[in-house]
């Protein structure tokens, strides 16, 4: 049995929170699958629409598929607050005894993993059907491995502040897509350089900085962020 | 100091100043600005290679210099809001995200104007100052838009401030990844910005002079702006009604 | 401007004091030089046409809102100063209680009370039986009623360490029967030396009941 009445530490409180929103996605797969479905389905959208000629595609594959990750990634990101904020759960965790940040973390974990993920395992098969050379599949996904969370921090930041909005409508993309040109830039430039043989160690080692930097700063603003759309 | 510092957040304290100082402002500011643009456009000896539109640099380098201030300076009124709650760092903020847009976009359309002659196109995205400033438009924009959908004054003023500190650090690592970014993909510009255009000393004479003048015209409109804002947040308070009544 | 009758009996140090507090809100001020005190084993009630900044007022003491002046001290300190050892001391009902509509009862609970102090589910399942939610640990809350969701918010109260509750409209949506138990539970809280702030419209009857009235100008 738990010790039970005494206050439960941090780490408790964080593996809590974690575990209840990993729950709550698998209860409304509606919130995962959609926007998964949206990357799938945008990415098939561009052989259509520029040519299905397996050299242009080659070209193209990094750009499409990262685009893609941004524009799901956004599309996903809003319902990371959205419903706490509406039932008042968020004011329950603004309230709760312990720092902010690593509350916002295991949130921002959560919906990583059920959206984030899914992308970055699937990508190799979306590469496929772009064409892109065999050996670049392992620097796609370990450039998704690292550019999705940070995507998913950054954003983080931005929905917090629109949380309270009646009609968002786009104000979240405009935001949020400036935020992202450093990430898309390494990410793409990454797996170019190794389709055409390049090393592309120095912009794994750019995004992971970018990754740490979020990671260590993302949380808090993101934390300062909600109080300013709850108060 | 401290007593300077809670004083300037007076906004009553800030309109009375500015009373006073506003018209030698602008005095100055038309001074300036009518020296620097008679200068650039009948002194300045046209470029060898650009002829007379190397003029436009002026005006070019004037605006785009200043407007990579705004990001800072909304950062810090952002810091002041958020630390010291102070109102007048807010309404200077409001107007300097939409005033920071503005200069974006004229720097980009000058540049492009310029551009069109030497590059022989509008647009060119191997410059990278062109895109970065591109995406800093953008981010001012996206302050705006923020400003404009939170109804709650306070809690815009708070959201922005925090924006506009996330924002003044992205815009750097922007800056530095579009370099990158533009290094590796070869730049094709047939003319670079440094190697054809006019750098005699008329040239950076008249730029440093339209440089001071865009900055006094920056806080001209900075203070009417704010003294507006002052006006509408403060209309119920007492000195405010009194000096409008007094008006009439 | 604001009245406070004091009829309370002091159980012990004051918990919970406020020195002029003043909110201005959309360019109008709420309350401006409200200053009471809290002590334990007490109630106080916050009385207050609609509009007059009852909630706000509370949503302040917890530090949800800062838009204010005057200071808020917490067993002698400043709130600022110790905010997590205040909010661990603290529970917080508000409008919106807090129930996420596709968990649970017992899903809802075990979050919601176990960030405050270490659980059981067995703990939860007594305390969803003390309100009468016996029989819907299982059911997801959107099948449950207003009155039953909120409900699952106030099985905190029997769960929480706090000392401080902080209560909004919490009679609102409940039934003749639950509202005379949540009336019981706010009085047994204090008479345990806790301390009970409470917007209601509704005439508590209880004893030691203080009441502070908003708005009257």
């Amino acid at each position: 049995m738990l010790s039970v009445g005494v206050k439960p530490s941090t780490r408790s409180a964080f593996m809590l929170t974690l575990k209840r929103d990993l729950l709550i996605a698998f209860k409304r797969k509606n919130d995962i699958v959609n926007p998964f479905m949206f990357f799938v389905i945008v990415i098939s959208l561009f052989p259509l629409a520029i040519s299905p000629e397996g050299e242009r595609l080659t070209e193209i594959a990094a750009g499409v598929i990262w685009i893609a990750v941004l524009l799901s990634a956004m599309l996903s990101m809003d319902s990371l607050y959205r419903g706490d904020f509406e039932d008042g759960s968020l004011e329950i965790l603004l309230l709760s005894p312990h720092p902010l940040f690593f509350l916002v973390l295991a949130k921002n974990i959560a919906h990583w993993l059920v959206s984030g993920l899914p992308v970055v395992i699937a990508s190799p098969l979306l590469a496929y059907m772009l064409k892109l050379p065999s050996e670049s599949y392992a620097t796609l996904m370990l450039t998704l491995l690292i550019g999705t969370p940070t995507l998913s921090l950054i954003g983080s930041i931005a929905v917090a502040l629109t949380v309270g909005l009646g009609s968002r409508g786009l104000i979240l993309a405009v935001i949020t897509l400036p935020f992202s040109v450093p990430v898309l830039i390494f990410g793409t430039l990454a797996v170019q350089a190794s389709a055409s043989g390049l090393p592309s160690g120095g912009y794994l080692t750019l995004l992971l900085a970018l990754l740490a930097g979020s990671l260590s700063l993302a949380p808090l603003t993101s934390a300062a962020a909600l109080r300013i759309s709850v108060s | 100091m401290w007593l300077w510092f809670a004083k300037l957040g007076s906004p009553k304290w800030f309109y009375e100043l500015s009373t006073k100082w506003l018209p030698w402002l602008v005095v100055a500011t038309v001074l300036v600005i009518g020296t620097a643009t008679v200068w650039a456009l009948l002194f300045l000896p046209p470029d060898y290679q650009q002829g007379y539109t190397s003029r436009i640099l002026v005006v070019h380098v004037a605006v785009a210099g200043t407007s990579l201030a705004f990001f800072p300076l909304m950062a810090v009124a952002g810091t002041i809001t958020l630390v010291w709650k102070m109102k007048l760092a807010d309404m200077v903020a409001k107007n300097a995200a939409a005033l920071g847009a503005w200069f974006s976009f004229i720097t980009l359309a000058t540049g492009s104007i310029w551009g069109s002659v030497s590059w022989g196109t509008w647009w060119e995205w191997s410059d990278s100052r062109l895109v970065s400033m591109l995406f800093q438009f953008f981010l001012l924009l996206g302050v705006v838009s923020l400003r404009s959908a939170l109804e709650d004054t306070d809690k815009a003023a708070k959201a922005c401030a925090l924006l506009s500190i996330v924002g003044c650090i992205n815009v750097v690592i922007i800056k530095y990844s579009v370099e990158w970014w533009n290094t590796l993909h070869q730049p094709a510009s047939p003319v670079s910005l440094q190697s054809g255009s006019a750098n005699g000393p008329e040239f950076w004479i008249a730029t440093a002079l339209m440089i001071l003048g865009v900055y006094l015209f920056l806080s001209v409109s900075l203070i009417l702006s704010t003294r507006n804002e002052i006006l509408q947040r403060e209309r119920r308070a007492l000195w405010v009604k009194e000096m409008i009544a007094a008006e009439r | 401007m604001n009245q406070i009758t004091e009829s309370t009996v002091a159980l012990g140090a004051p918990l919970l004091e406020v020195r002029g507090l003043c909110c201005e809100r959309d360019e109008r001020m709420l309350f401006a030089g409200l200053s009471f005190v809290v002590e334990c084993g007490t109630v106080l009630q916050i009385a207050g046409s609609n509009g007059s900044g009852k909630t706000t007022l509370l949503r302040i003491l917890c530090g949800l809102n800062d838009g204010y002046d005057g200071e808020i001290i917490w067993r002698g300190e400043s709130t600022d100063d110790m905010a997590e050892s205040f909010a661990g001391d603290l529970l917080y009902f508000g409008h919106r209680v807090g129930v996420n509509k596709i968990l649970t009862p017992l899903e809802n609970l075990r979050w919601s009370a176990g960030m405050q102090r270490n659980v059981n589910d067995q703990l939860l399942l007594d305390a969803l039986e003390a309100v009468g939610l016996r029989g819907f640990e299982e059911s997801p809350c959107y099948t449950l009623s207003a009155g039953q969701q909120q409900r699952v918010s106030l099985a905190r109260l029997r769960l929480s360490p706090a000392t401080l509750w902080v209560l909004d409209e919490p009679f609102t949506t409940l039934d003749v029967d639950a509202v005379a138990q949540l009336e019981q539970t706010l009085a047994d809280h204090a008479r345990q030396g806790g301390a009970v702030i409470v917007t209601t419209h509704h005439k508590l009857s209880m004893p030691s009941v203080s009441r502070l009235t908003l708005g009257v100008n």
